[in-house]
């Protein structure tokens, strides 16, 4: 305690392309006897319960996660959740995208995510130069707006605006979505009036110049990512 | 003493949907327990709690002469004729909002927080300049809310500008609720509004015309120690900020036993 500095180990799993992770964090921990460890899940797509197992891997080992680091949101999203500290890593892959490089030059001005956490109440209003995740509802009468995706932890039940600067690519998800109004770049349309499914997460995006909301399918599942 | 002073906010936001009528009503509940309390009415440019006390006609001296220091705290209180442990600090009148400042109000609630148990501070309706006033001199509030969108709404906005201001704990009343209304879903639920609000219920209060009646005679329905539905509820609410663990009535239970309604069929047709 008293200044005694704990060391701190990293470790990096390797891509999901390469190898399992499993396999190759015991063999890792194996090597570390002490210390706290600064882990980069890389490209891994973690939920919940993932990111769990993970650290109750770590947690038999003996050591504790200082921070996570990964180039996933939804793994940035999940280790949050968890509460651990978090670092989103922006890879090359986002500026090659080319559906988005049109507007990620402003995006990537501010390459960080916005982290807020706490509900939106009425009047409020959360603005965002990048992405935005939110760990908390929005409010009816609240607003939250992003340069790129607006990512919420909660309900919204007020106004949500992603790519206020145009992107067309940027989507709003919630875990429950029954928003006032949803704007996508220079889209707006009114929400539904029918409730949403219980504990079904959705996601509103641009298809062909209209907003569509869908059930919020895990894009990192697909094999090809878009970016 | 002056320390455990429970200083307390009821606001509400939306104007109308009973923030005076549940100071006054728990000014009296919690003295009738034997604590001292004072009500402060913040609400300078409409001010109507002494009203609902009866106690318009004592008032000599206001906040206002208290903080131009031309009389003595003691001389502004107004004792209330029933119940000795009630005190009302009377608002001025609407002409001190040109200059009263957050600093004036601190400097009345902590004189008031010397000599009492708690200070209830009614709080105007609105964001602005009143309510700022009131809330920098608060600890802790009571946003009061009826099962109305707009009401709703309003105090979602209020408890963001607390939330601001580091007023905690924040707690919710919800008032004139109407158990037929939701039971036909024809009002927003209690669930509805915690839902969205996400505040510790602390209590309900049923639609009751005891109420109206009572305001207009000016004596707050707990005085009476009548057992009229809202009399009831408040008083639960008086006892849990006491404290006491007094489970919430569930509306869905009330008004359909033979006793309620025999007790509303007294209270409408017959007298």
């Amino acid at each position: 305690m008293q200044g005694m500095e704990v060391e701190t180990r990293f470790i990096t799993l390797p891509s999901r392309k390469k190898a399992d992770w499993r396999g190759y964090l015991s063999t890792k921990l194996n090597e570390i006897r002490s210390g706290q460890i600064d882990i980069n899940c890389q490209d891994w797509p973690f939920s919940c319960r993932d990111l769990k197992q993970l650290i109750s891997i770590i947690d038999r080992a003996g050591l504790k996660i200082s921070i996570i680091r990964s180039e996933i949101p939804e793994t940035i999203v999940s280790a949050a959740a968890l509460g651990h500290e978090t670092f989103l890593i922006l890879t090359k892959g986002h500026k090659e995208s080319p559906n988005r490089a049109l507007t990620d030059l402003r995006v990537n001005k501010d390459p960080n995510i916005l982290f807020h956490e706490g509900t939106l109440r009425s009047g409020e209003h959360l603005e965002a130069e990048g992405d935005v995740l939110l760990l908390g509802d929005v409010n009816p009468g609240a607003k939250i707006s992003a340069g790129g995706n607006v990512m919420i932890w909660g309900r919204l039940r007020g106004i949500a605006h992603a790519g206020k600067y145009g992107d067309q690519t940027a989507k709003i998800t919630a875990l429950e979505l029954r928003p006032l109004q949803l704007r996508i770049a220079n889209e707006v349309a009114r929400g539904p009036e029918e409730l949403p499914e219980p504990g079904l997460t959705e996601q509103a995006e641009l298809v062909s110049g209209k907003i569509v909301i869908q059930p919020a399918r895990s894009r990192l599942s697909s094999p090809k990512r878009p970016n | 003493m002056a320390i455990n002073t429970r200083i307390i906010l009821i606001c509400s936001g939306k104007g109308g949907v009973g923030k005076t009528t549940l100071t006054a009503n728990l000014g009296i509940a919690l003295a009738r327990q034997g604590v001292k309390t004072a009500v402060l009415d913040a609400d300078f440019g409409l001010r109507n709690l002494d009203l609902l006390l009866g106690l318009e006609n004592r008032i000599v001296y206001t906040a206002q002469e208290v903080l131009e220091e031309s009389c003595r705290l003691d001389q502004a209180l107004v004792k209330h004729k029933q119940e000795p442990n009630l005190s009302l600090l009377p608002a001025g009148n609407p002409r001190m909002l040109e200059w009263l400042k957050p600093d004036d109000m601190q400097r009345i609630v902590s004189m008031l927080s010397e000599q009492f148990d708690y200070v209830l501070i009614d709080c105007p309706a609105g964001v602005e300049d009143g309510f700022k006033n009131a809330v920098s001199a608060s600890k802790e509030a009571i946003v009061v809310t009826n099962p109305e969108v707009s009401a709703v709404r309003d105090a979602d906005r209020v408890i963001g500008l607390l939330n601001t201001h580091g007023v905690k704990p924040v707690q919710l009343v919800l008032n004139r609720v109407r158990p037929q209304m939701i039971a036909s879903q024809e009002m927003l639920s209690i669930d509805d509004v915690t839902d969205i609000l996400a505040l510790p219920l602390l209590g309900l209060v049923l639609e009751d015309e005891q109420v109206i009646i009572s305001t207009n005679r000016g004596e707050p329905l707990t005085l009476s120690g009548s057992n009229s539905p809202a009399a009831r509820c408040y008083t639960n609410i008086a006892r849990r900020m006491q404290g006491e663990e007094i489970p919430l009535i569930d509306p869905s239970k009330e008004g359909s036993g033979v006793g309620s309604k025999l007790r509303r069929l007294m209270q409408t047709k017959i007298f």
